[in-house]
């Protein structure tokens, strides 16, 4: 393995001691009942103790999700505050990009030394999405309702401001998939093909019980402490048997199908950043040792969100000298079939070196927590094949691109 | 005089159980007893309550106040000007229990001064205070300048502090230390050099004092203190949130200590914090407090939260848990036993009756055993190394066979002719029982064949019937309700078979259900005329299953078989008075009641006829008039039908075997004994 020096040399990610909830497709599981900072705030804890990491030992917690939720204003406090532990704080939030910028920004938290210990908590509930009205002078309507979810799936204000036209659809996020497809000149039975076999990665991991190891079914109380319903599962994922189910679905617009496109889901991630020393006390594999060696953003033109993140790649292996070749685990959020292929022409990469055991494409989009729970499953992966680099990117609203290269080493043996 | 252990009474310096019957009076009298600590009538001090508007001091002056009206003794209250009312809100509860006119009677007595802390108010004085219950705050200089502010301005005051942490040979006055809600509590922690005439009062009061060793902290406060601790370093290793684990610990002690904070009141974690501080600093780490203590210590925010939990949790290590939850207590119990604080059966009762321990620290101690415990307490301390560091006694649990140990809940004493066996807690479960039998056995070995069943007239100033957590396993298991029902009557019934003469002696405000079915059971039943007697089970609904149904028809006769019957199908109590010939053979005033109850079991002249006891199988009407059927009359209807239909010597079974067989059923299961153990278990 080429020798990279960290990012944030004095930050790392003890092994194991993170967790994910399974997220269900948005209306398909109890989760849409609950008051989702409260059950981020629980689950958190919940997930650690599996670990045996006690939330006393965290000294700062870096919050993040992008729905808006009751008391959002005291935000990251009013979390840790929430699971018993009075912690400073913020809360982050850039769309799709949130997982991973969190697992970043905890990172520096570490390297400044400012606190030794950090909470990330990711979080989303896209299942009944409030609604905000706003008084707009600048419109002759005066006031704007938008629901948080449906409306910003309609339109992105950027490309709108682009000449792109809402009432013809080229505002939604499909649109620009379909408009980079047909910049890189897909061919839909490459997308198809590769769709099937992103599902049977998923099913294998899963039959395997792989996801097991990391997402932890959650039993959810209604107000009166009844039992309401087990989240154990990512509800919602249909499970395609032939390569002709998806070339034979219709195309909402170029290479866009239903088995080629993410659904909104709810759910939680959460993992920690430390210092070497306090990664070794917590980890309960001590031997194993994580890095953030690079991290990149790259914002693509107006309505050609896909390829943002190819861009943000090339700008971290540049940085690094490393090379794809070097990846022992490439892991990306692909919200679309054509995410993975434009990604492969644009880095002459092969996309069935990607997402071993799973993608958001299959199981679900919750936003904040949709890269953590992808960092997660790339770290996992790294480990379980004995070590080298991990790659995790994905894109996000505004057609921004986020990725990060993590290093994984494990004393006692492995690559 | 021979006794199987140290009766409790004596404690008090208020000799034997034995004595009071051959005396024939209680050995407290309260009226001279008020005269000895306030005056003579006519002359009457006060009782001075500093403090009177905190929780302490505010539910004490009810609860003494109550008592010490009908003697004219005024209770003033003192506190600082901009303390809250305290006095004013307790008026609905004492409504409640006394009426309009006895509440108003009461808190008419009650005279309200401000003062600075400095100096006291010029109108005290008049009152002429002669005992002063001090409730300030637990801060030592200051609790010992206002004893000096109260010793200048009343030379001869008796002062006792109310003090949940400092020892006497710190503050320099007795203590009286009382435990939640205070209102209602009866249990008093003394430390005294030799019981008070101030002590003997609260007893004939029908209050409970109990000697205590004078140390840092009292009985209650390690235990109580010692478990909330436990439950929130359980916490801090497994993130478990407050409301779960509070379940957990209810469900394997009793209390949940975390929500009684809160329902206590924002002081709560102050004093808890500061009885464990100050514990620590005596004994070491196994006191010191949490990280979650010392925060709601600054904050007094409160350890539940206003919100619902959203997700649940499940125990992953039940036996880690009970390292976590027992081993401290069992390790604090080891210093209780080894500093000899007080007399096994108090440490024990203060758990039961202050903690709100299912089972009392000692009783749990014996049932797991030396070894099991010092196991426990062992793995505690690989789970929480610096508890290892001191207090830790596992010498203590060597001497666990004495009497001392193996009667916590029931003692014998004779006088060569004349066996007493006293009961110290009020609602029956297998400890009583196998101490029962261990009484019986121990006086039968001693030659005794006339003997007096009673309550100790100490800890149990009632007998409420069966400890319904035993019947817990009863609910889903019917061999369990059988092995209750069965191995409890067989208990009951050597009080028949096997004495020559067996009194039954009720005292107190009631016997009931279980208790009282174990009392029929004695050839001759005597008790004081306002007690109330009954068998409730039809409201809970179970079945009597210590031979309820048949034993007190086959003592009442056919011309009472009506009454009988209404008591069993109904539920509604009678006043012991009402129910002379039938359910009792006497019932009198105290000293008529002790004195016949004697004369009975020494073979004086006393002459009551002994009651039948029918032993074949005889007819009872299968209807009762006035009396509508419900699924659990008819269902108790139906075990009186079968097993008086029986002779007595098949009619345990018949009796034990409805009663297992109810308990199972889903009536019994929906029912208060089933909701309460699923409140309990399904966590």
């Amino acid at each position: 393995m080429k020798d990279v020096v960290a990012l944030y040399p004095k930050a790392f990610i003890p092994y194991g001691t993170w967790g994910s909830s399974w997220f269900p497709a948005w209306h398909t599981s109890v989760l849409q009942e609950v008051d989702i900072a409260r059950f981020a705030a629980e689950a958190m804890p919940y997930v650690l103790a599996k670990s045996k990491v006690k939330m006393q030992q965290l000294d700062y917690l870096i919050s993040g999700s992008t729905v808006p939720w009751l008391y959002k204003f005291w935000n990251s406090p009013y979390l840790s505050h929430s699971f018993g532990v009075r912690l400073p704080g913020f809360h982050i939030e850039q769309a799709c990009a949130t997982g991973l910028q969190a697992i970043i920004k905890a990172n520096a938290q570490v390297q400044s030394g400012s606190h030794s210990t950090v909470g990330v908590l990711t979080f989303d509930k896209t299942s009944n999405s409030p609604a905000g009205v706003f008084p707009n002078q600048g419109t002759y309507r005066r006031t704007e309702v938008l629901s948080d979810i449906w409306d910003n799936f309609g339109y992105d204000p950027s490309t709108g401001q682009s000449g792109f036209s809402m009432a013809k659809g080229e505002t939604t996020m499909f649109a620009c998939a379909g408009r980079t497809a047909r910049k890189y000149k897909l061919d839909f039975n490459e997308v198809a093909e590769m769709c099937f076999y992103r599902y049977q990665q998923y099913f294998e991991a899963k039959d395997a019980g792989v996801l097991d190891k990391f997402l932890y079914p959650m039993t959810i109380l209604d107000v009166r402490g009844q039992k309401m319903g087990v989240v154990d599962d990512d509800y919602g994922v249909r499970r395609y048997t032939s390569l002709d189910q998806f070339t034979s679905e219709r195309q909402l617009d170029t290479c866009v199908a239903p088995g080629g496109q993410t659904h909104a889901s709810d759910g939680i991630a959460t993992l920690l950043v430390t210092t070497e020393e306090k990664a070794r006390e917590l980890s309960p594999r001590p031997e194993i040792s994580i890095q953030l060696v690079s991290s990149a953003e790259f914002r693509a033109q107006s309505g050609f969100m896909p390829e943002s993140v190819g861009f943000a790649v090339k700008q971290m292996l540049d940085r690094t000298g490393l090379t794809m070749n070097d990846m022992a685990a490439v892991y990306d959020h692909n919200p679309f079939a054509v995410n993975d292929i434009v990604f492969s022409k644009v880095m002459n990469y092969d996309w069935r070196k990607m997402n071993d055991t799973g993608c958001p494409m299959i199981y679900g989009h919750p936003q904040g927590p949709t890269l953590t729970r992808v960092t997660l499953e790339a770290l996992e992966r790294t480990v379980a094949i004995g070590g080298g680099y991990a790659m995790i990117f994905g894109c996000a609203a505004g057609d921004v691109g986020i990725a990060g290269i993590f290093k994984v080493t494990d004393s006692k043996g492995g690559n | 005089m021979k006794s199987m252990r140290q009766t409790t009474l004596e404690t008090l310096g208020l000799g034997s159980v034995l004595e009071i019957f051959q005396n024939g009076r209680l050995p407290a009298n309260e009226s001279e007893l008020v005269d000895k600590v306030f005056g003579p009538a006519g002359n009457r001090g006060a009782l001075l309550i500093s403090g009177g508007n905190g929780i302490v001091g505010s539910g004490k002056a009810m609860q003494l106040g109550s008592r010490l009206v009908k003697y004219g003794v005024p209770i003033v209250t003192l506190d600082l000007p901009d303390a809250p009312d305290g006095i004013g809100k307790q008026y609905g509860g004492l409504k409640r229990s006394f009426g309009a006119k006895g509440s108003t009677d009461i808190m008419s007595n009650i005279i309200r001064f401000n003062y600075d802390g400095g100096s006291l108010p010029d109108g005290l004085s008049k009152y002429n205070p002669r005992f002063v219950l001090e409730a300030i705050p637990e801060i030592l200089p200051l609790k010992r300048s206002h004893y000096d502010l109260m010793r200048q301005t009343f030379p001869e005051v008796e002062i006792r502090s109310v003090t949940s942490g400092f020892p006497n040979k710190e503050l320099g006055v007795g203590i009286l230390h009382p435990s939640f809600p205070h209102e209602i509590n009866k249990i008093w922690e003394v430390v005294e050099d030799e019981p008070s005439d101030i002590t003997k009062l609260l007893s004939a009061m029908g209050l409970i004092p109990v000697m205590v060793g004078d140390y840092w902290s009292f009985i209650l406060d390690v235990l109580f203190c010692g478990i909330t601790l436990a439950a929130t370093r359980y916490h801090g290793a497994t993130n478990m949130p407050f409301w779960k684990l509070d379940k957990y610990v209810r469900r394997l002690v009793g209390p949940n200590p975390l929500r009684a904070h809160d329902a206590i009141g924002p002081g709560a974690s102050f004093l808890t914090w500061s009885c464990l501080h100050h514990l620590t600093e005596m004994y070491g780490d196994v006191f010191a407090p949490s990280p979650e203590l010392m925060r709601r210590k600054e904050s007094g925010e409160n350890w539940y939260s206003s919100n619902r939990p959203v997700v649940d949790w499940e125990m992953d290590d039940d036996d880690e848990f009970q390292s976590w939850i027992m081993g401290p207590i069992f390790q604090m119990t080891s210093l209780l036993l080894h500093e000899k604080r007080a007399h096994l059966t108090h440490m024990n009762a203060i758990g039961e009756l202050c903690a709100q321990f299912t089972h009392g620290v000692n009783a749990q101690v014996r049932r797991l055993g030396a070894d099991a415990v010092i196991g426990r307490v062992e793995a505690y301390h690989k789970l929480h190394p610096q508890a290892a560091g001191g207090a830790w006694y596992p010498e203590v649990f060597e001497n666990m066979g004495t009497p001392d140990w193996q009667q916590l809940y029931v003692n014998a004493e004779h006088d060569g002719k004349v066996g007493v066996i006293t009961i110290s807690r009020e609602s029956l479960n297998w400890d009583v029982v196998d101490e029962l039998n261990s009484a019986i056995s121990w006086l039968k070995a001693e030659g005794i064949s006339k003997i007096i069943l009673t309550g100790d007239f100490h800890l149990s100033t009632q007998l409420v019937g069966a400890d319904t957590t035993e019947f817990y396993d009863g609910l889903k298991d019917e061999a369990a309700g059988y092995k209750v029902a069965k191995g409890w009557s067989e208990m009951a019934r050597r009080f028949n078979d096997e004495f020559d003469v067996s009194v039954g002696f009720i005292n107190g405000k009631r016997c009931l259900g279980g208790m009282m079915e174990l009392m029929m059971h004695c050839h001759y039943l005597v008790a004081t005329d306002g007690a109330q007697l009954g068998m409730p089970e039809v409201t809970l609904p179970v079945i009597p299953g210590m031979e309820g149904c048949h034993w007190a028809l086959r003592k009442a006769g056919s011309a009472n078989y009506n009454k009988a019957l209404q008591l069993l199908l109904t539920g509604k109590p009678v006043k012991a008075a009402n129910g002379a010939g039938w359910l009792l053979d006497y019932a009198g005033s105290v000293e008529d009641a002790l004195s016949t109850a004697w004369k009975i079991a020494s073979g004086g002249d006393h002459g009551i006829a002994l009651r039948k006891l029918e032993e074949g199988a005889f007819s009872i009407p299968t209807e009762v008039a006035g009396i509508p059927a419900t699924d659990a009359s008819k269902a108790i209807m139906d075990c009186i039908q079968a097993s008086c239909g029986v002779p007595l010597s098949q009619a345990l079974e018949i009796q034990a075997k409805h009663s297992a067989g109810f308990m199972v059923s889903k009536l019994c299961n929906k029912g208060v004994i089933g909701s309460a153990a699923k409140k309990m278990l399904d966590i």
